[in-house]
């Protein structure tokens, strides 16, 4: 018995601190009702809320709570997929090709430090406040990081490997594909991760701006009815999806990119 | 990477300054010709009208301020937010980089918040702080500290032991350990934090400027989308980049100076 709780001392107090936590937060809202239920609800509402959103209550959004997070899924997967597709070619090649580089890196570098909402307004100017504009939102997000970090990861390569293929005659498209471009591949995951989560970050201030569903609206809409539970509940629900995500792309690097160096 | 630009005539910062001035008027030509001589100019400004009003920004107010007091309001949100964002962080990261039962106690918690963007917490915050500066700094605070609580646990749990080891062998006794060996390594990853932490803070505040506010860069943008006026978002957006880029030099030559012992490396 003593040596179980050896073992698990710190996990033990984690567990402890976590549900002394959620105990005080009860006590104060539900129980001795010191803080009023509009500021911060109980986790028992919040938990009855949340089973209420996800086994198909519309109130107060008008979805459900699946509902709210496919259509949130579906603009930022859509987003993710160009913002990667053009980002990681367009890395690839500036760090690959001097003269490419020359021209391309100062444009780049002028939409670098613009943050991804600073383009909402443009976007559903242009594109109307519909699918277009947000996967335009959240293509810049991506876009950046997934450039980023390819172009970094090509530029590590060694220059002894590439030595070592031009002596045994590999052209250059062999050294690009079969040098450098697998020594980046741990650097271009990390990239596609971090580029995930800045899509799905840009994507929730896009729909607390401009939508009609996603999760992004259902907060917002229910700070407009004052629903602090359903607020809650969303945020609760964007952090963990957000999480999901992550771990799911980290699971697949692990299991395809396996050789290699993480440079994180 | 493979240099396929053999020309001796100029040396390789010339071609950097010849190629980037080409690159960028090619950009300008291009964005002038489609906005004067095709139908995109309804929704396009020229960019010499955006260059015009850039310029004319800083001296005309918009709305009630120019474009100068504008990022002056900005900046002291994030400023604040960022000071009060750093001492914690730093404390937070450092406790529980150190300390074992600290970290047990802590982590959970901090777990559990570190995923939920800042700005999911704008509707919580106008419910609980208002309108007002508060809910801001409380947004921005979150955006920076995450980042912050971050780097420096990573860096206060790679302390070389032997150093640890060697202290305690020499008579340290915990505080001089913690002062004198745990903090001062961890110096270089809680710059990297708050390198990082000054992009997401900025981000963080023309978020929250731009769901809330009555001034500051945010709020120019989304006022020249209810309003209808490209002119304005392009300009806030050319301020924004600035500024981003300004406060993204700015720590990272901070960073060069205060940390020169310490050997970066990175993009």
């Amino acid at each position: 018995m003593k040596s179980f709780l050896e073992k698990y001392k710190y996990k033990l107090i984690s567990a402890c601190s976590f549900l002394f936590v959620l105990l005080v937060w009860q006590l104060v809202t539900d129980v001795f009702h010191l803080v009023s239920p509009v500021m911060l609800p109980s986790p028992t509402k919040i938990l009855g809320t949340f089973w209420y959103k996800l086994t198909g209550g519309t109130v107060p959004d008008g979805s459900t709570l699946l509902e709210n997070i496919w259509s949130s899924l579906k603009i930022a997967l859509g987003g993710y997929c160009v913002g990667v597709l053009i980002g990681v070619p367009l890395g690839v090649g500036m760090a690959w090709s001097r003269k490419f580089e020359l021209f391309a890196k100062p444009l780049f570098d002028i939409i670098r430090p613009v943050p991804a909402l600073a383009w909402i307004p443009l976007m559903i100017l242009w594109l109307g406040i519909g699918y277009g504009s947000k996967v335009g939102i959240i293509f810049f997000a991506a876009f950046i990081s997934a450039t980023v970090n390819s172009y970094t990861g090509i530029r590590r390569t060694s220059q002894v490997h590439l030595w070592v293929g031009k002596t045994f005659g590999a052209t250059n498209r062999q050294l690009l594909f079969k040098v450098a471009i697998p020594t980046a591949l741990p650097m271009i995951f990390t990239g596609l991760r971090l580029a995930l989560g800045s899509a799905w970050v840009a994507l929730v201030a896009a729909e607390m701006l401009a939508a009609t569903s996603g999760l992004g609206y259902m907060i917002q809409m229910a700070r407009m009815l004052g629903r602090p539970d359903v607020i809650i509940v969303g945020m609760l629900t964007i952090g963990f999806v957000g999480l999901m995500l992550n771990t799911g792309l980290e699971k697949l690097q692990k299991k395809y990119v396996r050789r290699g160096k993480q440079h994180d | 990477m493979i240099d396929n630009t053999k020309d001796s005539r100029f040396s390789v910062k010339q071609l950097i300054v010849i190629y980037t001035i080409i690159s960028l008027m090619s950009l300008l030509a291009v964005w002038e010709l489609v906005a004067r001589f095709t139908k995109a100019s309804m929704f396009l400004p020229p960019a010499s009208q955006v260059l015009v009003a850039f310029c004319r920004s800083f001296v005309e107010p918009i709305g009630k301020r120019t474009m100068l007091a504008h990022i002056g309001v900005s900046l002291y949100r994030v400023g604040v937010a960022f000071f009060f964002a750093t001492i914690a962080g730093i404390a937070l990261g450092v406790g529980m980089g150190y300390s074992r039962l600290a970290e047990a106690i802590l982590k959970p918690i901090f777990e559990f918040i570190r995923p939920i963007p800042p700005l999911a917490w704008i509707p919580l915050s106008i419910l609980w702080f208002g309108l007002g500066d508060t809910g801001k700094f409380f947004i921005i605070f979150l955006g920076c500290f995450c980042f912050i609580t971050v780097n420096t646990y990573d860096g206060a749990k790679n302390v070389d032991p032997e150093l640890i080891g060697a202290a305690r062998m020499l008579g340290a006794n915990e505080r001089q350990v913690f002062f004198e060996i745990v903090l001062p390594s961890s110096v270089p990853y809680i710059f990297a934090g708050l390198q990082i932490a000054v992009t997401a803070g900025w981000s963080a505040v023309v978020g929250a400027e731009m769901i809330q506010s009555n001034e500051g860069v945010g709020w120019m943008i989304v006022r020249g989308m209810n309003t209808g006026n490209t002119v304005q978002i392009m300009v806030g957006i050319v301020a924004i980049g600035i500024v981003g880029f300004i406060l993204a030099n700015l720590t990272s030559a901070l960073e060069r100076r205060l940390c020169a012992w310490n050997e970066q490396k990175g993009m």
